[in-house]
């Protein structure tokens, strides 16, 4: 089925500076991000180094936006910097589904509205999912079913999306028939 | 006169859950026709109509204090079925009076509240609880508002805000539900948390629905039936513990279905609340079970002309595949085509043995 038929799933934008903001921040998971500025309208960037570098970073005189080891490690530093912020601040984020939202959550318990935050989708299609018999999120999610890693039962991927959770969710798929489990397809790379 | 509780039902384990023959009789059946297809059926929840389960604005039964103690089990084993957004603490002081005012005034007998401006005092006799408080103060109350009223109350509770003209679930109450997550689908718009439901979106029931509900008016509260199945009278068929209901699914015989299925209906009203103007969403679960229904003849014969033109869409989104063509041959052996009166009333007042 095609992710347009999941009713609770966003549909995402390619990102373009609000004019109506004063400053402008992108963050992105990756260093891989397509963002123009308006002529006149500096706008700051972060994002998370390429995987290869192994929690080196460089430092921000080096031009190019600020670097980050990881997308925990950026969202920390977000959330430090939106306690701080006035009105006027646009946010852009970049990148997989659960750092979109969890940028976006951020930013919301910060006191931003969802008029001021802007997301575009890129990168893997795999998905967080949220385990609703135990609670456990399971990461980086490319099969129709998994094992989850907090109760071990095998999990289908339910097409429904929760913003606040980041996930979708793990329903328990042999919980009639114990056993009666499907063969996994790779269905979101 | 008054209701005559019966306090030791269970609704898990040995499931020693039943009707009497009055709550037989005055069950909400939601089939006033022979066929059954998605619609918009929301009508004004006056007291008033075919079932006396209508008749007042939360209908209390003679399952009400078991209801009450299967709910407290669930909490206590995981609290987050209850959780309201920090922002809708006046929609909680809404509802609390709401219920408060509506089961004093529908059962003296039962419930009483006395008001002296801000200072109240809620005597509920069935769970023997007599609190004073302060109106508009949590601290005067053993937990928030809107816990506190709905560990009262029998059947489900949501609380919806209303913005962007949109209606979130911002809070509930969430123990007797059929498949949904409380926990997953918290702050999500109306069509986000509709979104698993099938076949329904295409042909615009939702937007229609939502259009219509962002509109009620306060004073004005409106209600629909709805249905499922369920083995064994089971009110925690949640998604949160389907690994310990599902099994139950595949447990149905020739020689056990009339006993162990159970029809299972919502009746869901919806309130408009004067302070936070948010929506009050009750979802009240009532059960009964197979062989309770086919001792109403009108509702034996309709259920099985409603089951035998189902869409399979909705036979498999309603979880009854397992025993479906079971059920329904079952029902068929005993209905002899004879055209049903159009309603939802029994149109008997005694039951055979």
């Amino acid at each position: 089925m095609s992710d347009q038929f999941i009713k609770s799933r966003p549909v995402y934008q390619s990102l373009a500076v609000d004019s109506s903001g004063l400053r402008h921040l992108l963050v992105s998971d990756s260093p891989a991000f397509s963002f123009a500025a308006l002529p006149g309208q500096e706008a700051e960037i972060w994002f998370v180094a390429a995987p290869d570098q192994e929690g080196r970073t460089r430092p921000p005189e080096a031009g190019g936006g600020r670097c980050f080891r990881s997308p925990r490690h950026l969202i920390d530093r977000l959330d430090h910097r939106l306690a701080r912020e006035r009105m006027g601040l646009r946010l852009y984020a970049s990148g997989t589904e659960d750092f979109l939202w969890d940028v976006f959550n951020t930013a919301q318990r910060a006191g931003m509205n969802k008029q001021e935050i802007f997301q575009c989708h890129s990168g893997t299609k795999a998905r967080r999912v949220a385990c609703v018999h135990c609670r456990t999120f399971n990461h980086a999610v490319t099969t129709t079913i998994v094992r989850c890693e907090g109760c071990g039962a095998n999990l289908f991927v339910r097409d429904h999306f929760s913003r606040r959770l980041s996930a979708f969710m793990g329903v328990k798929v042999d919980a009639e028939v114990a056993g009666d489990v499907p063969p996994a397809e790779q269905a979101y790379s | 006169m008054g209701i005559h509780f019966k306090t030791d039902e269970t609704f898990r384990d040995d499931f020693s859950y039943r009707n009497s023959d009055a709550a037989v009789l005055r069950f909400p059946f939601p089939f006033g026709e022979d066929t059954y297809r998605y619609s918009v059926n929301i009508e004004p929840h006056v007291k008033a109509g075919p079932s006396p389960a209508f008749e007042h604005a939360f209908d209390v039964d003679e399952h009400y204090v078991a209801e009450c103690r299967e709910r407290a089990i669930v909490l206590d084993h995981d609290p987050k079925r209850c959780q309201v957004l920090p922002h809708m603490m006046p929609a909680q002081w809404d509802t609390l009076e709401l219920l408060m005012e509506s089961l004093s005034t529908d059962y003296p007998e039962h419930f009483s509240l006395t008001r002296d401006g801000t200072a109240w005092h809620w005597i509920n006799r069935p769970l023997n609880l007599d609190q004073r408080f302060v109106f508009g103060d949590a601290s005067t109350l053993p937990c928030e508002p809107f816990e506190y009223i709905t560990r009262q109350a029998q059947g489900d509770f949501t609380l919806q805000d209303q913005r962007d003209n949109n209606l979130y679930v911002d809070g509930g109450m969430v123990t007797t539900q059929a498949d949904w997550s409380l926990e997953f689908d918290i702050g999500m718009s109306f069509h986000e948390w509709h979104g698993p439901v099938p076949l329904a979106h295409e042909i615009g029931v939702f937007d229609r629905a939502l259009q219509y509900l962002l509109r009620l008016q306060y004073g004005h509260p409106v209600r629909r039936l709805n249905w499922t199945m369920t083995i064994n009278p089971r009110l925690d068929t949640s998604p949160e513990n389907y690994p310990d209901w599902g099994p139950d699914r595949t447990t149905l015989t020739a020689e056990n279905i009339a006993g162990k299925l159970h029809l299972r209906v919502e009746l869901q009203t919806l309130f408009r609340l004067p302070r936070s103007n948010a929506i009050l969403f009750g979802i009240r679960c009532y059960l009964i079970s197979l062989q309770d229904i086919e001792r109403v003849k009108k509702w034996h014969k309709r259920l099985h002309r409603v089951l035998a033109t189902l869409p399979p869409e909705l036979v498999e989104y309603k979880g009854l595949i397992r025993f479906y063509d079971l059920l329904v041959s079952r029902l068929a052996a005993m209905d002899d085509g004879t055209p049903l009166s159009l309603g939802i009333q029994p149109d008997q007042t005694q039951l055979p043995a």
